[in-house]
């Protein structure tokens, strides 16, 4: 829903001063940070540093220890069940696997939030899927296969056509181009970039993918030591005197992003 | 959240066709937009305007519908006029239409019915080729194994028997020993009608150790560790470590498939013993409440009237039950593909086939060696 007037000035999502205790230590101690609509973030992290934790408990999956979590200014954890089932159909959510449920076919998949959440006649449901399946560029013939025979690019398109199927607000991605091979990856970037800004979407996504942090994020989230480190665009970011993000953009092969990205300016 | 229903207003006049949306034309409201664009008369050969200025919200299920009602009247939509749209909309109509240019094909026809038992024929086939093949690439490990005793895996071994043999002998004990209560007490109604209450010994032992005994452990072995067979190689398969076992040069029919058939061969015969047993206790206990018979009278009979053949016959054919249920398990675990879905079909497909192998098995041992009481 592309909303220009209701609540513009309001952040879509808030974390405020979240902590998480799991398996015995603190994973987050204090972390703070707010998304508007129509921002495309990124989070970044060494591996352990609770990326995929905190984009859980973002979406209401896990609990933090301490701290809130707004969701379009109300407290995840704190509605009600029907409330939280109202919440949860404006945003979408891309898992790493996909997750996409390996016993239906992808046309059934990319359905099965509608049926839950609408009460659209299948004719006009059928359409909306079968929409929703070009939309992410998938070719028409993939609408009834099954999970088992997608590649993985495939895959995580069928899995961003569902989680856009109730025409989201907001999508949580966890490492949307994790196990693709670079053109793949690139191509998927583009494509969410596409999407969110004609569908006027707002994305948190977990990621290490350097040239997606170059190519089409707005913003980077730094996630060091349980507690944000940096918040900024990734220009600013990059050049910040920090250990590690100095290692983390170095270590990586992002150069020709960076690149591309200096000759584009 | 604003609630303001969709609208759309169709103004005809001679320099074309100009379409005012309002409201939200948004997916929960996507039927009523369905019926305000069906209902609209919109004629293709004159210039199509479209305002957004009364648009609440547009979403891209109402953009297809836009597009797709339109098309459906006639409409060629590059040439329509979009007036006072946002530009993120504009992208997205723009993106959808040219998505949706093609048309989505019938959806599949159900299969006729004789070519559906051809392909099930074949399949059967095919299953029972590999079953085959199986069984042939475990007599080569066997004989591998055998030759160089070292490739057997002992630890492997000795786990795989503590699961199937030893942790399943409570269960096997309890029902054995409730069968034995069962059958005696209902034949007990019966040879007392008789007067011949001391031949419920006869009945009980015979067919405790010749059939009850062996077919019930290997019904519970076949739904406890046939079940968990197919269900742990088709989630390794899943996981791909099938293939990193291969990877490190090991055969998995030498480090998975042995030494569960292994383990299961050796523990059937010895779980079937003990079902035996607790079996004619049962009916030891039935016989002396209902019928009082002692229990010495009991085993004096007992000794007399149950040759040690029979007790033998009853158990040379479970390691037989017990081959062929590995084998079902093992196979249906390796045949799992590379989603959760298949580790149900397959497990669910070993505990029947296990169970179909027992009984034929058994039916042929009856039919072979009708001599043996």
């Amino acid at each position: 829903m592309r909303d220009t007037d209701a609540g513009a000035a309001e952040p879509v999502l808030q974390v405020e001063r979240l902590h998480t205790h799991l398996a015995g230590q603190w994973l987050h101690r204090g972390v703070d940070f707010s998304i508007g609509r129509g921002e495309v973030v990124a989070l970044i992290g060494g591996s352990g540093t609770g990326k995929s934790v905190l984009l859980r408990e973002c979406i209401g999956l896990n609990r933090p220890s301490e701290g809130r979590v707004r969701l379009f200014g109300d407290d995840i954890c704190d509605l009600s069940r029907s409330h939280l089932s109202r919440v949860r159909s404006r945003y979408g959510v891309l898992f790493q696997e996909g997750a996409l449920f390996s016993s239906l076919t992808v046309a059934e998949n990319v359905a099965a939030p509608l049926v839950e959440h609408t009460d659209l006649p299948p004719k006009l449901r059928d359409e909306v899927v079968n929409m929703k399946i070009r939309l992410v560029g998938l070719p028409i013939s993939a609408a009834d296969k099954r999970p088992s025979e997608l590649s993985g690019g495939m895959k995580k398109r069928a899995a961003l056509a569902r989680a856009l199927a109730l025409e989201p607000e907001l999508l949580f991605l966890d490492e949307p181009t994790s196990g693709l091979d670079p053109i793949s990856a690139r191509e998927f970037d583009h494509l969410l970039r596409v999407l969110c800004d004609s569908l006027g979407l707002t994305a948190l996504m977990a990621t290490h993918d350097l040239d997606t942090l170059w190519g089409m994020v707005d913003r980077v989230i730094v996630l060091h030591g349980g507690k944000v480190i940096a918040n900024g665009p990734v220009a600013a970011v990059a050049k910040l005197e920090h250990d590690w993000i100095r290692d983390y953009f170095s270590a990586h092969s992002g150069q020709r992003g960076r690149e591309e990205f200096e000759d584009g300016i | 959240m604003r609630d303001a229903s969709p609208s759309l207003e169709c103004v005809l006049s001679d320099a074309g066709c100009l379409l005012k949306p309002g409201g939200r034309w948004c997916i929960n409201h996507l039927e009523q937009v369905d019926r305000l664009l069906t209902a609209a008369s919109v004629s293709y050969d004159r210039s199509v305007r479209i305002d957004a200025s009364d648009l609440v919200a547009l979403d891209s299920a109402g953009v297809m519908l836009l597009v797709n009602r339109l098309r459906a009247k006639g409409v060629v939509w590059p040439s329509v006029d979009l007036v006072a749209f946002s530009e993120a909309q504009l992208t997205l109509i723009h993106l959808i239409a040219d998505r949706l240019d093609a048309r989505a094909p019938p959806r599949k026809r159900g299969v006729a019915l004789l070519p559906l038992i051809g392909r099930n024929a074949a399949r059967l086939t095919r299953l029972l080729i590999e079953q085959f093949a199986f069984f042939g690439r475990i007599a080569e490990a066997a004989a591998d194994a055998a030759r160089h005793p070292n490739l057997l895996r002992l630890r492997e071994c000795t786990t795989q028997l503590e699961i199937v043999g030893l942790n399943a002998l409570p269960i096997v004990m309890l029902m054995t020993f409730l069968i034995g209560v069962v059958f005696a007490f209902l034949l007990g109604i019966q040879v007392q009608k008789f007067g011949a209450n001391i031949f419920i010994v006869d009945g009980v032992s015979l067919a405790v150790t010749r059939e009850l005994s062996p077919m019930l452990t290997a019904i519970l072995i076949a739904g406890r560790s046939g079940a968990a067979f197919t269900a742990q190689i088709g989630a390794m398969k899943v996981t791909e470590e099938i293939d990193a076992i291969t990877t490190l040069g090991l055969s998995p029919v030498q480090v998975l498939v042995l030494p569960r058939v292994l383990a299961i061969i050796i523990a059937m015969p010895l779980l079937t013993f003990i079902g035996d047993v607790m079996g004619v206790l049962g009916a030891a206990l039935v016989a002396n409440a209902q019928l009082d018979i002692t229990y010495y009278t009991f085993f004096e009979r007992l000794k007399s009237v149950l040759p040690v053949n029979t007790v033998l016959f009853g158990l040379s054919k479970t390691p037989i039950f017990a081959a062929a249920i590995a084998l079902i398990a093992c196979r249906n675990g390796f045949a799992v593909s590379r989603d959760a879905r298949s580790v149900g079909d397959f497990t669910t497909s070993t505990v029947v086939q296990s169970l179909v192998a027992v009984i034929l098995i058994d039916a042929f041992f009856a039919m072979a060696f009708p001599e043996i009481i």
